[in-house]
Formats: structure tokens, C-alpha cells, sequence
């Protein structure tokens, strides 16, 4: 609890940090927006999703319990069925890095940091106030910070992971865990989970992973849209009505497929087409793929679980009862995981591999955050799996800091330039 | 585009449905056609049970029992013959539909479907076992398979010297298999339902049949296709599996092993979704219902094909009309993807 003596402090850290949020969003939103000579109607609905924050009310019913999740392995399925708002918290802004720095190590991932700092300081999307966060053990770093939870006066809810997915010990151990989380849910929602709501919740979800497959065919089909703009649709997920969320991208999907059929695309052919996966980007943290777009590339395919990873994988149901509908979700949310926290891993090779020919990649860039460890160590592997296909590969680590662009610009661009030689001579 | 609508629509179809009325019809065949003299024939890759009046056909395995009733010196002779003719019409009918004829022929394997259902309907959920050790018993279906055809073989010849085999045994599995018990009962013969107290053979036989029919029962409405795990035929038609003309395929490396598949596979076959290496995949318990494939949302990771010929397929679009339930995929411009 924060005591009286510090509550000015807070206050006063709560106001700069905000306005320094606003900065931030609003700087990166008018370089998505404005640099970019393309405009896709459709997109506006997802623009409007990233506002600069105002201190006031929380935009949620306030009739239903809001239940914070950390990563994708917090089924939320279960979350809806039981009449709650799901949002992830996952926070890439640099303006809450600094309120997280207070508590952690100073070698700490920014992600942690910073999502950290914005649950302190409240400064979640739509000033969310979670009733409970879900803090799946996908990383050392995560699971010390859900343990600080009396600190921050929130309450923090241990999503116990194992650490490989392919036995299936860890298959059992899991979906004990999902119905240890849905007793749970139960308790703090104060609802009943139900065979019907729990249907629907599936089904609701799938529409909108399936709005989202079509989304990544059109994408595959030709480049009609940037990955900044890819990433954008698929961070509001983080926190956007679903029904909603879908409908606005079906719509956005007619207004790609017109597009493509009046030949109106956002590149030159010669263009070169990265793939970018690692340590996920995450609104406002935007730096890695507009300055690949800015210098010139497109982004066609995001290994992220801030995107592709969270929104691509399915429930498949074989009789529709809760004994079978919950063990079902469990298993979505662990076995086609590609998640580094898993060892061994090689499903995100094989994912990798896959997407390089379905998208025509030329290139990759591997993004690492300073202190992220997992997509460090994974880093190396990948990158030789890669290069034995035949494909350049760039390794980047960065920060929240957006400041320190100035290196990471000249390695983007000469990578790209490079690429761009390449296919000029063949 | 003609052809791409076609294809389109058989990949969004619901085979589970297509399979239900198949089965249906393969049902009233098997063990109704008698009465309208149809007569499929004698060596059937399915349990077409000839002790049922109504059998429209006659189950491999009896006649195998039969052909294989013989001396070492028949068995090289001319009636040996007999045995590899009536093999090779198995085989011959076996590799058309490969082990299809299980998911969409064998009048036991529907039944079992049923008492699914039955399940289902009484919201009684299927039972957990500790799967390791269940697949292992489940070897004992090859056991079955190996001891009926040396018990024949024992009836007329002396193993290492050891006094022949009573006669008393007969067709020895078909005195315990739940075919001769339980399809008579579907034309109202109930004959077959009796304990043989003539010699301590027959005692013993006649009530070994009664006890796995009611094991059929009560297995199968606990664990889904009980019965098949045990199954012989099943043991026999996985021998020429790999010739089949029907064939499973899978590309591993569209695969993301998300484990769809296994998941709704009645017989839990894990290696549909763990094995990105085999091409052929399927498995000695696989019934070829293909469900896994209606469940696959990865476009291309699994195919059924006649030959090489692609007649149905793991789609995204499919798998969302089946399990979203959205027609979302398919916007007022249709692309065929
Ligand atoms: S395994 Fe045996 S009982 Fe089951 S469907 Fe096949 S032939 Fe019939
Ligand atoms: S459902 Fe398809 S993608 Fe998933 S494990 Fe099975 S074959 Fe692989
Ligand atoms: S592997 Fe597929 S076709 Fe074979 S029994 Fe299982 S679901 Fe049916």
C-alpha cells in the first residue's frame, strides 16, 4: 500500500509520467500516421484505439470484473465466458519504464519494467483497473515481478507454466493449472462458468482468428498494407471488445481486397520483405518496424506473441461439454506455442521456415530487448536454421529508449541496402 | 472455377455428418441385405456376421478360421490354396477403402458410435486412462490375430508334438467375438446368447463371448471405440494399410502441432499431430474417419487422397465453418484461396 508520506510523490511521478506518455503516443502515432504515404480507410477505427491516456474514469463496464493478463498463455476464453473484461497488459511504453525501474534490477527487460511502472501508476489502456493480474511463469523476470504485487496493491495471480510442452506430463500438468485458474476465475468474477457461455466464447474467438487469417492471406496475396499498421490491429486485440475488433477488421480486409484487385499497393515490387520476430513490439514501441518501413523495407509476417502468435492458433472441440471444452482450450493455449520459454523450441524454427517461403521474405531481423534473455539465447539457433536456408539474417537489441535510434538505423539500412542488391542482381 | 467451387465445398463440408448416414447405410447392408439376398461375399475386411440371418456377407476372420482348418500337407496342397485366394479377396476388398471400412463400414464400429451418442446424451463424460499403458494393451489385438490363426492350425496339426487342439474350439474367435453375440440380436435372433455346457471347451468359450460382449458394452460407453483397440481386424488390415488406395497423408511442415487433430480423434492417436516426419500417417488404430482433418486449421498439413489424388483437405476456411461456426472467411468477394 502506498502510505500517506509518498502519496505526493506518486501523484507527481503518476503526472509526468502521463504527459510523457502522451508524448510518446502521440509522436509515434503521427510517424505511423502521417510518414506514411498510404491511407487506409479502414484503419482509422484502429488509430482511434491508441489516444493519448487521460487521467480520469475507466472506459470498461463497470459492472464486470477486469481481469489483466500478462502474455498470451491466459485463455481467455474462460475469462468472457465468465462475464469479465480480458485485457493484456503487456505495456511497451518508455514512460512507464522509469516507475518500474524503482523496483526491479536495473538489467531488467523494459517490457517487465514498463508494464510494471503502468500497473503502478495505473497508466493501463483505457485506465484499466484490474480486479486480478494473470501472470503466466513464461520468463524469471515476469515471475519476480508478480511478486510484487503488495507493493503495487494489485492483486497477482500465478499462471503456472511448464517449462516444455511436448510430454504429456506437462499436457496434464497445464490443463491442472487451467482449472485451477478457472476455479479462481470463478471465485473473483463470482460467476459461474457455463457449457453455453463457454460455446460462445470459443466461437466469438474464432471469428475473430479467423478475420485474422484472412487478414494474414491478403497480406500473403500481395503488399497491401505495412506491418506497422499489422501491428497496430493486432495490439488493440490487446485490449479492444472482440466483436467489435472483428467486425472492424473484416472491413478493413473488404478494403485490402479491393485493393488488390484495383492493383493499389503500399510498395514497389523491388521492395525488400522482412520478417520480424524476437522480443515483442508493442505499442508505443513501434522503432523496429517504422524505421524498416521508413528506410524502405516492408514488414510482412510478425513472429511476435504481440501478434501473429497470439491470434493464429484454434480451439478444436470434440463434444462440447465443459469436461472436454476446457481441456481443449488448455491445450490451444500450450501445444502450438512457439514461446521461448519452451524447451525444446523447434516448432518456431519450423514456423519461421514456413512463413519464409509462404511470404516471400528476403530478409529477417531479430529483435532483442536488453535483458530479455530467452530471445537472446534463442536468437543464435534460429539465426543458423535461417542462414542454412539461405536467408540474411539481423540481429538488433534495444530498449524502450528512443533516443539510442541512431545505430540501429544505419544496421537496419544497410542490411536493407544489401537486400536490395541482392535482388537487383538476381 | 467451376472446379474450384467444387472443391471449395467438398473441403467445407462436414465429413463427420457424411460419415453418420454412411455408416447408417453400410449398417442396414451389412446386417439387413441377407433378407433382400444380397451377398457381397465371403471374405470381407468388416464384421459382416454370418451367424446374424440378415448378414449380407461373410467376415474375413471366420472364413480365414475355416480355410486354415487344415494339415500342414493341405496347407501346401491345393486347399491351401483356398487360403490364399480367400486372403487375397480380403486384400482386394481391404485396400479400396483401406482402413475406412472401420470408420465408415464395420457394423461393430457403428454400434460403438452409437453408444457414444448414448453417452453424450446422458452428459456422462468419457473416461481418462493412463494412455501409455492402455496403448500397450492394445498390442494384444495382434495376439488375438496371431492365435487365430495357429488355433486352426493346431485343430488339425500337432505343434512340437503336442496333442491337437479339441475341435470344440471351432472358429475359435468367433466364439468370443461380440459380432456373432450382438448382431443376431439386431434381426431379433437372440440365439447366440447362451452358455454351451456340452463340453468344458464350449463352457468355457461360450461364456468368455458373454463377458466381452458385455465388456463391448460397457467399454464402449466409456472410452470411445472400446472395443476396436482389441480388435484382430483392425490387427489384419493394418498389415496392407500401406498399399491402400485410400491414403492419409500428411505435410509436416505445414503442421504446427497445435494437436487439434489428436484431440478429436476417437481412437487418440497422438502421432497425427506429433509426427512431422511420416508422410503416410496412418496409424494400426486409425479408423480413416477423418476427423482430424475437419479439425486441422492448417491449410495443406493433412489430405486425404484416392492415389494421389486430393479428394478432401485440412483448410482454414473449413475448419472455421465447422468449429467457428463464422462464415466470416468468406467475404461478399469470394477468393478462393
Ligand atoms: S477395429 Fe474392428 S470392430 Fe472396430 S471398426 Fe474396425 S473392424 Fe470394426
Ligand atoms: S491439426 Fe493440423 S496443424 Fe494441428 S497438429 Fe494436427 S496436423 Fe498439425
Ligand atoms: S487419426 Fe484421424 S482418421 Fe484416424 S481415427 Fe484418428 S481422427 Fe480418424
Amino acid at each position: 500500500m502506498i502510505n500517506a508520506t509518498n502519496q505526493d510523490r506518486y501523484n507527481r511521478l503518476k503526472k509526468t509520467s502521463t504527459i510523457h506518455y502522451n508524448m510518446e503516443v502521440n509522436q509515434v502515432l503521427s510517424e505511423i500516421m502521417d510518414d506514411f504515404p498510404d491511407k487506409i480507410s479502414g484503419m482509422e477505427y484502429f488509430y482511434n484505439k491508441f489516444k493519448p491516456l487521460e487521467i480520469g474514469e475507466s472506459l470498461y463496464p463497470k459492472d464486470k470484473k477486469l481481469i489483466a493478463s500478462m502474455c498470451i498463455h491466459v485463455p481467455i476464453e474462460i475469462i468472457h465466458a465468465l462475464d469479465a473484461t480480458a485485457v493484456r497488459i503487456c505495456s511497451g511504453a518508455y514512460s512507464a519504464d522509469t516507475a518500474g525501474s524503482d523496483f526491479l534490477p536495473a538489467k531488467t527487460c523494459p517490457m517487465v519494467k514498463s508494464t510494471l511502472g503502468a500497473l503502478y501508476l495505473d497508466m493501463l489502456p483505457g485506465n484499466a483497473i484490474p480486479d486480478l493480474v494473470i501472470n503466466p511463469t513464461t520468463c524469471d523476470q515476469k515471475k519476480k515481478m508478480g511478486e510484487m504485487g503488495d507493493e503495487i496493491d494489485k492483486e497477482f495471480y500465478v499462471l503456472e507454466v511448464p517449462p516444455s510442452k511436448d510430454s504429456e506430463e506437462a499436457r496434464q500438468y497445464w490443463q491442472r493449472t487451467i482449472k485451477k485458474l478457472v476455479k479462481k476465475l470463478e471465485k473473483c468474477t463470482g460467476n459461474r462458468l457455463t457449457r453455453g457461455k463457454l460455446k460462445k466464447s470459443i466461437k466469438t474467438i474464432a471469428q475473430a482468428q479467423s478475420e485474422y487469417r484472412r487478414f494474414m492471406r491478403l497480406r500473403k496475396e500481395a503488399p497491401v498494407i505495412f506491418g506497422k499498421d499489422a501491428l497496430l490491429i493486432a495490439n488493440a486485440y490487446f485490449f479492444d471488445d472482440i466483436t467489435c475488433w472483428t467486425q472492424n477488421l473484416a472491413i478493413l480486409n473488404d478494403e485490402l481486397e479491393e485493393r488488390i484487385e484495383n492493383n493499389l499497393m503500399v510498395i514497389k515490387s523491388r521492395t525488400p520483405r522482412i520478417l520480424l520476430t524476437g522480443s515483442p513490439s508493442i505499442f508505443p514501441n513501434m522503432r523496429t518496424p517504422i524505421l524498416i518501413e521508413k528506410l524502405g523495407g516492408i514488414v510482412v509476417y510478425e513472429e511476435f506473441c504481440s501478434s501473429s502468435r497470439m491470434l493464429s492458433d484454434t480451439v478444436a472441440v470434440d463434444e462440447w461439454f465443459l469436461y472436454d471444452m476446457v481441456p481443449a482450450i488448455a491445450d490451444r493455449y500450450l501445444k502450438p506455442s512457439t514461446c521461448p520459454n519452451f524447451t525444446p523450441n523447434d516448432d518456431r524454427i519450423r514456423k519461421i521456415l514456413l512463413a519464409m517461403d509462404d511470404y516471400k521474405v528476403d530478409g529477417v531481423v531479430y529483435q532483442t530487448f536488453t535483458g530479455c534473455q530467452l530471445y537472446d539465447m534463442e536468437a543464435r539457433k534460429i539465426g543458423k536454421a535461417l542462414e542454412e536456408a539461405g536467408y540474411p539474417v539481423l540481429n538488433v537489441e534495444l530498449d524502450y529508449n528512443p533516443k539510442d535510434s541512431g545505430q540501429l538505423t544505419t544496421r537496419l539500412e544497410a542490411f536493407l541496402e544489401s537486400i536490395k542488391d541482392n535482388k537487383r542482381n538476381t | 472455377m467451376k472446379k474450384i467451387k467444387i472443391i471449395q465445398y467438398i473441403n467445407n463440408s462436414n465429413v463427420s455428418r457424411f460419415r453418420t448416414i454412411i455408416q447408417i447405410a453400410f449398417f442396414v447392408l451389412f446386417v439387413y441385405g441377407g433378407y433382400f439376398f444380397i451377398n457381397i461375399g465371403q471374405n470381407l475386411p468388416t464384421f459382416a456376421c454370418p451367424y446374424n440371418p440378415g448378414s449380407s456377407g461373410t467376415c474375413y476372420l471366420i472364413s480365414a478360421q475355416h480355410n486354415l482348418h487344415i494339415t500342414w500337407e493341405q496347407l501346401v496342397s491345393f486347399r491351401g490354396l483356398g487360403f490364399i485366394t480367400g486372403l487375397g479377396s480380403f486384400v482386394l476388398f481391404f485396400i479400396i477403402f483401406n482402413k475406412a471400412w472401420c470408420g465408415y463400414a464395420c457394423p461393430l464400429g457403428t454400434i460403438q458410435d452409437w453408444i457414444t451418442r448414448l453417452r453424450k446424451l446422458t452428459l456422462t463424460r468419457f473416461s481418462h486412462y493412463d494412455e501409455v499403458s492402455f496403448k500397450r494393451l492394445s498390442k494384444v489385438k495382434y495376439v488375438f490375430l496371431v492365435l487365430l490363426i495357429l488355433i486352426p492350425l493346431g485343430m488339425s496339426n500337432s505343434f512340437f508334438g503336442l496333442p491337437e487342439i479339441s475341435d470344440d474350439m471351432g472358429a475359435p474367435f468367433c466364439q468370443i467375438c461380440p459380432g456373432r453375440t450382438i448382431l443376431p440380436l439386431f434381426s431379433g435372433d437372440t440365439s447366440q446368447l447362451f452358455i454351451d455346457f456340452t463340453t468344458k471347451t464350449t463352457m468355457v468359450m461360450s461364456s468368455l463371448g458373454i463377458l466381452f460382449m458385455a465388456l463391448f458394452f460397457v467399454g464402449s460407453f466409456f472410452k470411445k471405440r472400446f472395443f476396436c483397440f482389441f480388435c484382430p481386424m483392425s490387427a489384419l488390415q493394418y498389415l496392407f494399410s500401406k498399399i491402400g488406395v485410400l491414403r492419409l497423408v500428411k505435410d509436416g511442415s505445414k503442421c504446427t502441432r497445435c494437436g487439434n487433430c489428436s484431440r478429436v480423434c476417437d481412437v487418440g492417436i497422438t502421432a497425427i499431430a506429433d509426427d512431422i516426419t511420416s508422410k503416410n500417417i496412418v496409424k494400426d488404430d486409425c479408423m480413416m474417419c477423418f476427423k482430424c482433418v475437419e479439425a486441422c486449421p492448417e491449410k495443406g498439413a493433412l489430405d486425404v487422397k484416392v492415389f494421389n489424388f486430393k479428394i478432401f483437405s485440412s483448410t482454414e476456411e473449413g475448419f472455421f465453418k465447422r468449429y467457428g461456426q463464422g462464415d466470416s472467411l468468406t467475404s461478399k468477394k469470394k477468393k478462393d484461396d
